[in-house]
């Protein structure tokens, strides 16, 4: 396994390798399912024609096995000699599409989506352009933009190809370059399991990239990985002290969040176990609401005053400023910049949460892919968008949802959800309350954090930012490019629907 | 003394059974080893109690989606469907998630928090085609739902003079109308409703009272005895045709509203006359061209105008338009006139979620009727075909103090979310709230500011 060399001058060429994570238990859950109807005489056809293993039986046994329905490729499967429902002579076999394959997901993480994503985080192999896990079927935004894809193919070899972004893009401070075009979001001790949290920061390390402690204070598991760990500062201030600030290399003041515009972090009562309670300095097992916003802060002087104050506790490290997405985000942007951050980071309407009302996920501010195009514009005519970095998330689930948002003017994205469900998130939303998930990955329940291996969570979460990386290489040398950053800004390379006149 | 509005709540279950969202289906290769009922932490799988060999059927209405026991089954004995009478629950806006949400606000009175970020689709016509703003840094916001700072929500029902004129003595010449104040924008309109029984009435009026809002009833609704002097939050609705110079009028009702027809100027005189104190609302069916006939009902003094849409919150007749956009008109309208502050505007119909409620009053409206929300909150299961008699759950049988619970609870969370909204955007009270378009975000302008360079798309965001 080799890790990045971290390079200023150009852009780190060697990546981790990726290899095969064993993730029997993820594979639950098919597309299609074979049904097999009482008239079946098990004489055994099937199971001599099916090369896939989907009809079985054991050894000395009368009756043939139910259906193994996850090997099963579907209807497509009609084409072969061997198509097993044509040639039943008891006509007892049928292949339908399977109802839990649709009760999985929703339409912005469809079922496509979540289970590409598991494929990604086993192989780390990326998907094809047009998979149809590329995208989901919320009608909108993302959804709806796609990339005017030449038809030649692999002109550059993906070694030729640059992922890589700056964080600094000021003249002072220290330079950090990433090798990917993105890092990890916030996820605070109390929403996520610390298991869940080490294999993001193992994965980050990996990649010499980054994770966010998120407003929850900084566990001490993840102290060995401090050069790859943002501390969020956030209006609860839990769990932040001079130490933190100072052990990071990037400090992130979170304004506001994109699931909750407006509100502050909320913590459910059943979540706040005594773990999590000491390390945010509160009383076990009552509800954490942060306050909204930060109530020294009510001016962009006063936001400098914020960065200044942890400017001069850890001199060394950028400032992010994670902001939400309100009609004037491009002055709050502009503002951010004037005060001094190096990163804006914003977050969009539609982000993912720990637990958020319902309310406030849909109906307050605006989703990210207004707000890109917008703040891009905006810096760009005050003369300072190369001073700045601007990333963006919420609701931003595949490779292909990054590369869009760079097209909209962003440089990169910061990434959440997705590494959730690289761990074997199924996006049921039931992280709020309770014992959190039932998965062992949004839950701070001593047992449950027990399901999640934050070693093997690693190598899940790495193999997906490797086949996304490829995805990435995939799309630029389509367009002939070479470096991610030509891509930044191209809004012409996309397509808002389909055209006019255009047949779709 | 001054006393900080607040809605009482507390948990009242449901009288009917549950909706399952999902389905669990165990196929017969089930060996019952019970490896389901570890994995599963909501209690779906249990052993059966006759015969403990056995595993019982599954309890669907718990499943909450995570696949741990389809995941964990050996015999993959285990799948899960989408379920059917939840499918089945909704139509047009009042999709079976709102209704659902809407059980469950009923229920608790508490705001729906979930985890995961949002899940449905990007945006929609209509409210779902709208974004509410929000401040940070450069603006403040308000942090009014743990009641760390206070946010009004009343509003104000009846007219206004847009000016006060004194004499040379400076004594007040003009004569100030009545008006209401009511401590929330949402009012209880059970007019348009086919199902009616004295307990639920009487339900619906201990709501109205506990909440210190109005009920907007057919003239002639009788409450039970014991109200007697109480009815001042009754609003009597008299239908068109109504002779109202003869009409009866419970002594006390501080409202009283007439349907708009060719007589509405006759009637609303002779109704003055009769009841001069008394606050007069004209109901009016939106329809093509309704911002001319609120402002010519403004224009002549009516003080409160309620405007009323179909289920779908959109206009009657050929036209489609939502209130969302008629709303928007009639309130530019209105002030163009340099009148919209005279005259009060509720609207009814359509209103499906909590978020309905701000979006509504940003387009312009100064209350909000609830109207379908509130049989909802009951537990209708919203059948196309609705009748007393056919009705699944016994709608008419209720007693009056769960509906009024009920009631209270789902006016309660709506609220709540409303200041959520009103938090975010930093207003410390909801009348700045109306008609407060640029603190709302139309989809249609974002599309167009956001998309125009790119090819394709109509750029109006309308659904293609």
């Amino acid at each position: 396994m080799t890790t990045t060399a971290k390079r200023d001058d150009g852009c780190p060429k060697v990546v981790p390798e990726a290899d095969v994570v064993p993730s029997e238990h993820l594979k639950f859950v098919n597309r299609y399912t074979v049904k097999r109807a009482d008239t079946c005489i098990s004489c055994g056809m099937c199971e001599s024609l099916c090369p896939y293993g989907v009809h079985k039986r054991v050894e000395g046994h009368v009756k043939i096995l139910p259906p193994d329905d996850r090997k099963c490729i579907g209807p497509s499967c009609a084409v072969n000699y061997f198509f097993c429902v044509a040639n039943c002579p008891t006509n007892s076999l049928s292949i339908g599409v399977s109802d839990t394959f649709i009760s999985l997901g929703d339409p912005r993480w469809t079922s496509e989506i979540i289970l590409a994503t598991w494929k990604q985080a086993e192989t780390g192999q990326p998907l094809g352009l047009d998979h149809p896990g590329n995208v989901g079927f919320s009608g909108g935004g993302f959804d709806k933009l796609k990339f005017k894809i030449p038809d030649k193919k692999g002109v550059v070899p993906p070694e030729d190809v640059c992922t890589a972004i700056d964080l600094n893009r000021r003249g002072s401070g220290e330079k950090i370059r990433i090798p990917i075009p993105m890092y990890g979001g916030g996820m605070s001790f109390g929403s996520v399991s610390v298991y869940t949290m080490l294999a993001r920061a193992k994965a980050a390390k990996k990649w010499s990239t980054f994770t966010c402690t998120g407003e929850g204070g900084y566990p001490d598991a993840l102290i060995p990985y401090k050069d790859h760990v943002i501390t969020q500062v956030a209006t609860g201030l839990f769990g932040v002290r001079e130490e933190t600030i100072q052990r990071t290399r990037i400090v992130e003041f979170k304004y506001a969040q994109g699931a909750k515009p407006g509100l502050g972090g909320h913590l459910l009562h059943d979540k706040n176990t005594p773990d999590v309670a000491r390390m945010r300095e509160a009383v076990a097992y009552t509800s954490l609401f942060s306050p909204f916003p930060f109530h020294s802060v009510y001016s962009v002087e006063d936001h400098k005053k914020h960065l200044d104050w942890a400017h001069a506790i850890n001199p060394k490290a950028l400032m992010s400023v994670k902001v939400s997405t309100p009609n004037d985000v491009e002055m709050v942007s502009v503002g951010s910049y004037y005060a001094g951050a190096h990163i804006v980071h914003l977050d969009g309407g539609y982000g993912g949460t720990g637990a958020a009302p319902e309310i406030a996920k849909k109906n307050i501010a605006m989703p990210i892919e207004y707000a890109i195009p917008k703040v891009h514009r905006f810096l760009v005519s005050e003369g300072i968008r190369d001073k700045i970095t601007l990333l963006a998330s919420g609701g931003l689930r595949t490779a292909l949802d990054v590369a869009k948002a760079i097209a909209l003017g962003a440089d990169g994205a910061v990434v959440g959800t997705a590494d959730l469900v690289a761990l074997g998130c199924v996006r049921c939303g039931n992280c709020e309350s309770g014992r959190g998930c039932p998965r062992g990955i949004a839950t701070t329940d001593p047992v449950l954090d027990k399901l999640t291996d934050a070693d093997w969570g690693a190598e899940r979460i790495s193999n997906l930012y490797n086949a996304w990386r490829l995805q990435w290489c995939e799309l630029l040398s389509g367009f002939e490019m070479t470096d991610i950053s030509e891509l930044r800004g191209r809004t012409d390379l996309l397509t808002n629907g389909t055209p006019k006149g255009v047949a779709p | 003394m001054f006393e900080r509005y607040h809605v009482p709540i507390k948990t009242v279950p449901g009288r009917a059974a549950p909706i399952p969202k999902f389905t669990i289906t165990r196929a017969d290769n089930c060996v019952n080893c019970g490896k389901c009922e570890k994995a599963c932490i909501y209690g779906v799988h249990k052993r059966s109690e006759q015969d403990p060999r056995k595993m019982a059927d599954p309890v669907n209405h718990l499943c909450k989606n995570c696949f741990r026991c389809i995941q964990d089954c050996p015999q993959r004995a285990l799948s899960m469907s989408p379920g059917s009478d939840y499918l089945s629950l909704g139509r047009g806006v009042w999709t079976p998630l709102r209704i659902l949400t809407i059980y469950g606000e009923a229920e608790t009175g508490k705001i729906p928090v979930l985890g995961a970020g949002y899940r449905g689709m990007f945006a929609g016509t209509g409210y779902d085609g709208m974004w509410t703003d929000m401040s940070e840094i450069v603006r403040p916001t308000r942090d009014g739902i743990h009641g760390r700072e206070y946010i009004s929500t009343s509003v104000d029902v009846g007219r206004k003079p847009g000016y006060l004129k004194f004499n040379g003595d400076g004594r007040l010449m003009t004569s100030l109308p009545s008006v209401m104040e009511l401590p929330i924008p949402m009012v209880l309109d059970v007019t348009r409703m086919r199902v009616m029984s004295e307990s639920l009435l009487e339900g619906l009026a201990k709501a109205a009272f506990g909440l210190k809002t109005l009920l907007f009833a057919s003239a002639g609704t009788r409450l039970p005895d014991g109200y007697a002097g109480r009815s001042s939050q009754i609003v009597p609705v008299y239908p068109e045709g109504t002779d109202v110079r003869s009409a009866e009028i419970p002594g006390d009702s501080s409202i009283l509203e007439i349907a708009y027809s060719n007589d509405w100027r006759s009637d609303a005189r002779a109704l003055r006359e009769r009841f001069p104190k008394t606050i007069l609302s004209v109901r009016v069916n939106a329809s093509r061209g309704i911002e001319s006939k609120v402002e010519e009902l403004a224009t002549a003094g009516i003080p409160v105008v309620h405007v009323l849409y179909d289920e779908e919150g959109l206009e009657y007749g050929n036209g489609d338009r939502h209130s969302k956009d008629s709303l928007r008109a009639i309130h530019k309208a209105l002030v163009s006139r340099s009148i919209r502050d005279e005259v009060t505007i509720i609207a009814g119909g359509g209103v499906a979620a909590a978020e309905h409620v701000p979006k509504t009053v940003i387009c312009g409206a100064d209350v909000v009727a609830l109207e379908r929300a509130l049989m909802l909150a009951l537990e209708c299961r919203n059948h196309r075909t609705c009748s007393e008699d056919s009705c699944p759950i016994g709608m008419k049988t209720a007693s009056p103090d769960w509906v009024e619970a009920r009631l209270e609870n789902l006016v309660g969370a709506w609220r709540d979310q409303l200041l959520e909204v009103l938090g975010a955007m930093g207003l410390r009270e909801v009348r700045r709230l109306r008609g407060e378009l640029g603190r709302a975000i139309f989809l249609e302008d974002v599309e167009r500011e956001a998309f125009s360079g790119i090819e394709g798309g109509d750029h109006d965001g309308k659904a293609r």
